[in-house]
């Protein structure tokens, strides 16, 4: 644990190539910085500009959320996973509710998860737009992420009217959905999804053909895909090195056996590869959400379970594709209605460790670049 | 016995002097021009924050004021109110001094602007006029540095050396585009030698061809106001060039790495609050403000317009050269801040440059790019000269070719940023394969396909 007196203390004299001494700096990046997406401190060791070593230090957004969902029914719990990754509630509560159904051999009504499929989509499209937004910022660019974030409000303008709240909306229930849709929201839904793909055409004017922005990210930031695999990266970081993993394919769960993805892997694993990757899963995303729509099957919405749900004695492991990759619950329950233990295997948290290879060898500016192509939320990493 | 004749000469020269119209014709100038600089500054900071709202699909300040009209009002008012704050440990007099020795120079610069045939400071008499204006720009990297040592403050320090070296760079490119713009006007020239004054710019650029010469309403147009003759037509290159350096000058986006807020928090600013924050902002509008000016005057004709020249001939009455003078003020400011307009247009839109592909361009591509183009108009001239064709042929023939260099340098741009990006990444990409393949061991081959 790297404590603030090392800062002053831990200088290293290096011999240079021609023998004069040269001194390691050590530069303390965050918690506060408006560019470590969230308080992540990165204490990096700098020889001029170049980065040479990095050690990220993590805890400061800990909220004790595992700890919290032993202490409250499954039903009640289901609120706090909104706040793991506080940018696609939708998807963690899927996650949550999905591993409970697993314990339980609870099969949702087909509607129910084609329900999920449609918001889990959604959730993906705005988590991926605050992930191009805040780049482009990174960046120096201020313009994207105004535009992404006035789409976002079409989201979330639809997740109030579906579940009363834009954020954490506590929509899905062990068994279902908690209601049905407000009369005329699909509509809704389609009118928002053509002027989404609008604003994608605009958007993907301002960044991708932009020699700066391809200045900025072609070429940096590297992650080798054997390298990938042993850190046990996931999501669109690992699908932009070449690795074609995506859970909605390779371990399809609800409504993904019915409904097949297209999965958006490219080749060069470099900072800009994962921004196509992302750009393209959220044109796959609106796809998704129109064939949902247009096949959305009737019947229930729910198999009511008791609201002191008793999952049997047991433990099971279930993972979503979530926006950031393999985002997994732990669920030991000891058949009482408290949970025993729920480990959130936060993507994010996992897709960090790679951060102090990647970075060697690059310079300042490179590592802000590389920080937000990999789309950390802290509120996963820390819980 | 004698007189003391110095003090009696110092006593009528005061006399003489200050009480006299012309001191007061400076006094009123200078103070006009003074506010001038700060008021354009102002209104810049409202200008941009409204400009970037409206392209970013908001609607920027709406409560102070009508459509947010006294938002600078209230900026102003609130820095002045503001606590001064220091840091314990800064270099006290570098650090006080960094804001006004970052203003002053822009200030100065604004000596050798010409806002209209008759308004104007007697600066614009110098004839090194483009070469005082280098210069005060040159001042600023020392404010800059200043600034950034003084804070004690890692950020700071990187953010002002990086400044530094930024603006040391780009002030190249932009002499070699102004010597391009000079070389006209020495071809323009009767007697062959051109002019650095930037009130004979603007009197080169206009022609003395204009159609329907001789009837009194074309007269009235087109006098003085020739805009086939701005130099813009002539090296559009050269316009664009200076620019870019203009940019990079003045540190904004998209080369504003000194002052990066996601990267540095604020570069060389982070200590400074208050008014002092408000001198450097002011000095950074400033200098758009500035910059633009010298690109009108040097390539947009500077105040020219239709109905000035006409108005302004030495032979009409007092009353008509007052509105012609306020005609060449209001063309002045519609081109200058039309440029500013470009500057926050391009603040809007583009990202940032990373330090060293800010010094590639600059050092790999502008340099040559610009002394490419002295030597290509040289040449051109000589050829055509030899030929004994007339100075028409040679702008013509001059602009033509410029405007093929702009297209090929801009095409060129966008695949050399790419390739030395990747050729510049390349030794940290082999050192990770080299560093994972020694790692981790071999593998049959990266997951693909379903493992079902």
């Amino acid at each position: 644990m790297v404590t603030n007196q090392d800062s002053e203390t831990l200088t290293e004299e290096i011999e240079g190539a021609e023998g004069f001494k040269t001194q390691e700096m050590l530069l303390n990046m965050g918690p506060q910085h408006p560019s470590t997406h969230g308080v992540l401190r990165l204490v990096l060791t700098l020889e001029g500009e170049t980065v040479v070593d990095c050690t990220p230090v993590i805890g400061y957004l800990h909220r004790g959320i595992e700890k919290i969902l032993e202490n409250r029914p499954v039903m009640g719990g289901i609120r706090y996973m909104d706040n793991a990754d506080y940018l696609s509630p939708m998807l963690n509560e899927i996650a949550y509710v999905g591993a409970v159904e697993q314990l339980m051999g609870l099969e949702p009504p087909r509607r129910a998860q084609y329900i999920r499929l449609l918001v889990g989509e959604m959730q993906r499209i705005a988590s991926h737009l605050v992930a191009i937004g805040t780049y482009g910022l990174d960046l120096g660019a201020f313009t994207p992420v105004l535009w992404c974030f006035r789409d976002r409000e079409g989201i979330l303008s639809l997740f109030e009217a579906l579940g009363g709240s834009r954020f954490n909306v506590n929509y899905l229930r062990v068994g279902g959905v908690l209601h049905d849709f407000p009369k005329g929201w699909l509509n809704e839904c389609v009118a928002f999804l053509d002027q989404e793909e609008k604003n994608m055409a605009e958007l993907e004017t301002l960044l991708t053909g932009n020699e700066i922005f391809d200045a900025r990210t072609q070429g940096v930031g590297y992650i080798d895909p054997q390298q990938a695999i042993a850190y046990g990266l996931t999501g669109p970081n690992a699908r932009a090195s070449g690795i074609n993993w995506d859970l909605r394919v390779n371990r399809p769960y609800m409504a993904y056996r019915e409904v097949p993805v297209k999965v958006q892997v490219r080749q060069e694993g470099d900072c800009f590869a994962r921004y196509r990757v992302r750009m393209q899963e959220i044109w796959e995303s609106i796809r998704l959400c129109r064939v949902a729509i247009d096949n959305m099957p009737g019947g229930t919405i729910s198999t009511r379970t008791p609201i002191a749900l008793r999952p049997p004695r047991g433990e099971t492991y279930f993972a979503i594709e979530g926006s950031k990759g393999e985002l997994g619950i732990y669920f030991i329950s000891d058949g009482s209605e408290y949970p025993w233990r729920a480990k959130i295997r936060g993507p994010s948290f996992v897709n960090l460790q790679i951060i102090p290879e990647i970075l060697r060898g690059h310079k300042i500016s490179d590592v802000i670049a590389i920080l937000g192509s990999t789309d950390l939320v802290l509120g996963e990493v820390d819980r | 016995m004698y007189k003391v004749i110095i003090a009696d000469n110092i006593g009528s020269q005061l006399i003489n002097g200050i009480f006299s119209w012309s001191f007061l014709q400076f006094i009123i100038v200078f103070i006009s021009f003074f506010g001038f600089v700060l008021t354009s500054a102002v209104i810049l900071v409202l200008a941009e924050r409204k400009i970037i709202a409206w392209v970013q699909d908001r609607l920027g300040p709406i409560h102070t004021g009508p459509w947010g009209l006294l938002q600078s009002v209230a900026d102003v008012g609130k820095l002045l109110m503001k606590e001064d704050v220091h840091a314990s440990l800064i270099d006290k007099s570098l650090f006080l001094l960094a804001p006004s020795v970052f203003l002053a120079p822009v200030i100065a610069a604004f000596a050798v602007i010409p806002f209209s045939p008759y308004l104007q400071l007697p600066g614009t008499a110098l004839a090194t006029g483009i070469v005082y204006y280098v210069a005060m720009s040159s001042i600023d990297i020392v404010a800059i540095v200043m600034s950034g040592w003084s804070s004690n403050n890692k950020y700071s320090l990187i953010g002002g050396l990086r400044g530094a070296a930024q603006m040391i760079s780009y002030e190249l490119p932009l002499v070699l585009a102004l010597v391009g713009v000079v070389m006209l006007t020495s071809v323009l020239a009767n007697s062959g030698i051109g002019t650095i004054s930037t009130q004979q710019m603007i009197n080169y650029q206009s022609s003395s061809f204009w159609p329907g010469k001789g009837i009194p309403f074309w007269d009235f147009i087109f006098q003085g106001f020739t805009p086939w003759a701005w130099f813009f037509l002539v090296q559009p290159l050269m316009f664009v060039i200076y620019y870019i350096c203009g940019l990079a000058e003045t540190n904004r986006p998209p080369f504003d790495l000194p002052e990066a807020e996601s990267e540095l928090v604020a570069g060389y600013l982070t200590e400074y609050s208050g008014m002092r924050w408000g001198l450097f902002f002011l000095g950074e509008y400033g200098n758009m403000t500035i910059v633009s000016a010298i690109a009108t005057i040097l390539f947009l004709g500077g105040w020219s317009g239709p109905g000035v020249g006409f108005l302004t001939t030495p032979g009409m009455a007092f009353g008509w050269q007052v509105l012609g003078n306020i005609l060449g003020i209001g063309y002045f400011l519609i081109k200058v801040y039309s440029l500013c307009f470009v500057f926050i247009w391009v603040r809007s839109t583009l990202p940032r440059l990373r330090a060293d592909q800010l010094m590639q361009f600059t050092w790999l591509i502008l340099i040559p790019v610009t002394l490419g183009n002295i030597v290509v108009t040289a040449l051109i001239f000589l050829i055509l000269n030899s030929f004994g064709l007339s100075n028409l042929v040679f702008l013509i023939v001059l602009g033509v070719v410029n405007f093929l260099m702009l297209v090929g340098f801009v095409m060129i741009i966008s695949r050399a940023t790419v390739a030395t990006t990747r050729r510049a990444q390349a030794p940290a990409i082999l050192a990770q394969r080299r560093a994972a393949a020694a790692q981790l061991p071999e593998r049959a081959g990266a997951i693909s396909g379903p493992q079902n």
